[in-house]
């Protein structure tokens, strides 16, 4: 038997949610460059890395769409009709950007503003509400460890971590000792709210069963209810009473609480106005103790493209630069919107899939204009596209920085090399950018 | 009143930004100057002449009358920040019509897409339509949005309009609304402005209200549970003198902001 030669790699951050864990150890055989272990990662994060081991589904070479058919083509030939594709478009859609990292996100900045385009990621379709509430009444957070070594009280209040962040609960939520929470789980009083008894809400001391897309009424009614007003009502949002007075009690009495919210909040109706409610009710609990809040990110780098897009435009997402100079106005230069009403003619997607995403309306529009993908494997976007640019996967075959959930940058590693000709998603829009600045003779 | 007349003569493939059609930015102008006047499309810089014929004659801002014709439903902000004059739309408009207005009138003849007279600081817009969503509505991380005008929607309003609206007693200053309908979150973090619907409301009408007046002549799909009854009343007064008579539950509101609230919500017996 053939002995494999191994190399161990220590303290690799997971680069798939927005946990970011930084605790895994990844075994590389040497002479494949092929991943064969992942310790401590969870299931989802320990099939990304294993996904960027060559196979049918992983992009080598760039290729360019011909008859229905793709070829493969040199670097060369694919930047050249991307930039003739982007530089002849008039309002060209730059998307995606979330599952890289910060300086690729950086590059995207640029070349938006070169072809005058709209820029977004996909906060877009997933916690943008939460940055428009945001924006409306500010926001009481605090980084993941003040929650595991403070919190006593943990609200999930549309957020699944479960199934959607399961290191989370171990790391910084539920099960996981903190300085002042010496006990653990036994220290901390779960509560979950949602629709479905999800599996988080089957671990919770308290489950609070909502009706769907009602859950403003009851953010309002506690609000109200934290304010010491008596409310006529008998049942709010298929919550009786006596439960609510119940939640309210728990809410003022604790020592220091935290409500995690996700996609449960942001996308069911009322959106953004779910999100003011609940930062407003975290704000007035400060009257009575010490309460914050946080959103869930889904991507792991969907904080830094944010925090990428902000810095260097004023805006997080849904940004139009074809005046010259970014705009920004969700609803009318966010992805969706602008595909339903089909106001796009190009689009360069990078390291996201949202033909598997967005409603199947918008990505006929989407597919109706050509389409270039920066992507690593083969999705229903990149199937789709007229160029494929194949890139290799940050925080596993190159470095980069990522923004965990709470705000806080973590250099990525790199564990080891992409297959084939692959280059990083920040040298793909470098290159890019180069050659349309080449062609338009700037 | 000296009238321009604009024509669309072909649809534009994207919107047009039309923020140069004022009576502001025609006043004193020859037709081959206001050709001239820049159009966005896309990312290309196109000027009016391009998208519109153009003819009739220019006063000064006052007395300047706009008429436009065509389906303008894929342009936008025709009225920006316009401060005098009027407007009158033969057609569906596109988004942000007559945001920023302080003063003259815009009358629509048809449907308004959304942000109609967002963040209106005076003047009258009047649409004979539906509009869309954001009808007088603050723009994004905008607490303060509409200060002062008047908006007139015969057809529905979308979600959140009038949100963020504020009145001033000191510069009587009084935003008001009246629609026919009307969507979710009408009013939301209303700061004393004024909406009369005279339809139905959908949910969530007045969240957040700290002070103002909704007055609903029709059906609540749901009212919030924040919102206390105080009695029944026959005749409501509205801050700018008129007075609304029938027979209305008042509610006071929202008291997630405040336990004493002076807002008030009236929703039909
Ligand atoms: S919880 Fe998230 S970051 Fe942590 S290992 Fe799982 S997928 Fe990766």
């Amino acid at each position: 038997m053939v002995e494999r030669k191994l190399r161990t790699i220590s303290d690799v951050i997971c680069p798939f949610c927005g946990t970011l864990c930084d605790d895994l150890e990844v075994d590389v055989d040497i002479k494949e460059e092929t991943i064969v272990e992942i310790r401590n990662g969870c299931q989802i994060g320990t099939k990304k890395f294993f996904s960027s081991n060559p196979s049918g589904h992983r992009y080598t070479k760039p290729r360019i769409k011909e008859n229905d058919s793709f070829k493969e083509v040199s670097w060369d030939e694919a930047f050249d009709k991307a930039a003739e594709i982007l530089i002849s478009a008039k309002r060209p859609l730059l998307y995606g950007f979330s599952s890289t990292e910060c300086e690729a996100q950086s590059k995207g900045v640029e070349l938006a503003e070169l072809l005058g385009g709209i820029l977004d990621n996909t906060a877009s379709v997933c916690h943008g509400p939460s940055l428009l509430a945001i924006q409306d009444v500010g926001a009481p957070m605090a980084t993941l460890g003040d929650f595991k070594n403070r919190a006593d009280l943990v609200i999930f209040w549309g957020s699944n971590p479960v199934h959607a962040h399961p290191r989370h609960l171990g790391r910084y939520s539920e099960f996981v000792r903190g300085y002042f929470r010496k006990d653990g789980r036994n220290d901390r009083f779960i509560v979950v709210v949602d629709p479905r008894n999800t599996h988080t809400a089957q671990i919770a001391d308290l489950f609070i069963q909502i009706k769907p897309s009602e859950d403003y009424e009851l953010l309002n009614a506690i609000r109200a209810m934290v304010r010491g007003v008596e409310l006529d009502e008998k049942e709010i949002s298929g919550v009786p009473m006596e439960k609510i007075k119940e939640l309210v009690n728990i809410l003022k009495t604790c020592n220091f609480g935290v409500i995690f919210f996700g996609m449960g909040l942001t996308q069911s109706l009322a959106h953004h106005r779910n999100i003011d409610a609940a930062i407003s009710l975290v704000r007035e609990l400060n009257d009575h103790t010490k309460f914050l809040l946080m959103p869930m990110r889904g991507h792991y780098n969907v904080t830094g493209a944010n925090i990428v897009f902000a810095w260097n435009t004023g805006y997080a997402y849904s940004i139009d630069f074809s005046k010259g100079y970014p705009r920004y106005n969700p609803g009318e230069f966010s992805s969706v919107d602008l595909l339903m009403r089909d106001e796009i003619d190009a689009s360069l997607i990078v390291a996201s899939d949202p033909a598997s995403n967005f409603p199947a309306a918008s990505v006929k529009n989407l597919f109706k204009h050509p389409l270039i993908s920066i992507e690593p494997h083969e999705t229903p976007t990149s199937a789709n596209a007229d160029i494929n640019f194949p890139a290799a996967i940050a925080g596993i075959e190159c470095e980069g920085t990522a923004y965990r959930m709470d705000s806080v940058p973590i250099r990525l590693r790199k564990v080891k090399d992409a297959p084939g000709k692959c280059l990083s998603d920040k040298e793909i829009l470098e290159k890019l950018i180069e050659k349309i600045k080449e062609k338009k003779g700037e | 009143m000296t009238e321009i007349k604009l024509k669309l003569k072909k649809l534009p493939k994207f919107p047009l930004e039309a923020e140069s059609i004022t009576p502001d930015n025609f006043a004193g102008k020859t037709l081959d100057a206001i050709k001239k006047l820049p159009l966005y499309h896309g990312n290309e810089n196109t000027v009016i002449g391009d998208y519109f014929s153009v003819s009739g004659k220019s006063g000064n801002v006052n007395n300047t009358k706009i008429v436009i014709d065509g389906d303008l439903s894929n342009v936008k902000r025709i009225g920006e920040q316009m401060s005098g004059g009027e407007i009158i739309i033969n057609g569906n408009v596109g988004m942000h019509v007559g945001n920023n207005m302080s003063g003259g009138k815009i009358l629509v003849n048809g449907n308004a897409d959304d942000w109609a007279g967002a963040m209106l600081q005076g003047g009258e817009l009047e649409i004979i339509g539906d509009a869309g969503h954001y009808v007088g509505a603050a723009y994004r991380g905008n607490w303060q949005g509409m200060k002062n005008g008047v908006i007139k929607v015969k057809g529905k309003v979308g979600n959140e309009s009038m949100l963020w609206a504020r009145s001033s007693k000191p510069a009587n200053r009084w935003p008001m609304l009246y629609c026919g309908s009307a969507g979710p979150f009408l009013g939301t973090h209303n700061h004393g402005g004024t909406i009369v619907v005279e339809g139905d409301c959908d949910r969530c009408a007045g969240a957040d209200q700290a002070r103002g007046i909704i007055v609903i002549k029709g059906k609540v799909s749901r009212k919030l549970p924040s919102f206390k009854r105080i009695g029944e009343v026959k005749e409501i007064d509205l801050p700018n003198g008129e007075k609304i008579t029938g027979k209305f539950i008042e509610y006071s509101g929202d008291h997630s902001v405040s336990k004493e609230s002076t807002g008030k919500l009236y929703i039909a017996a």
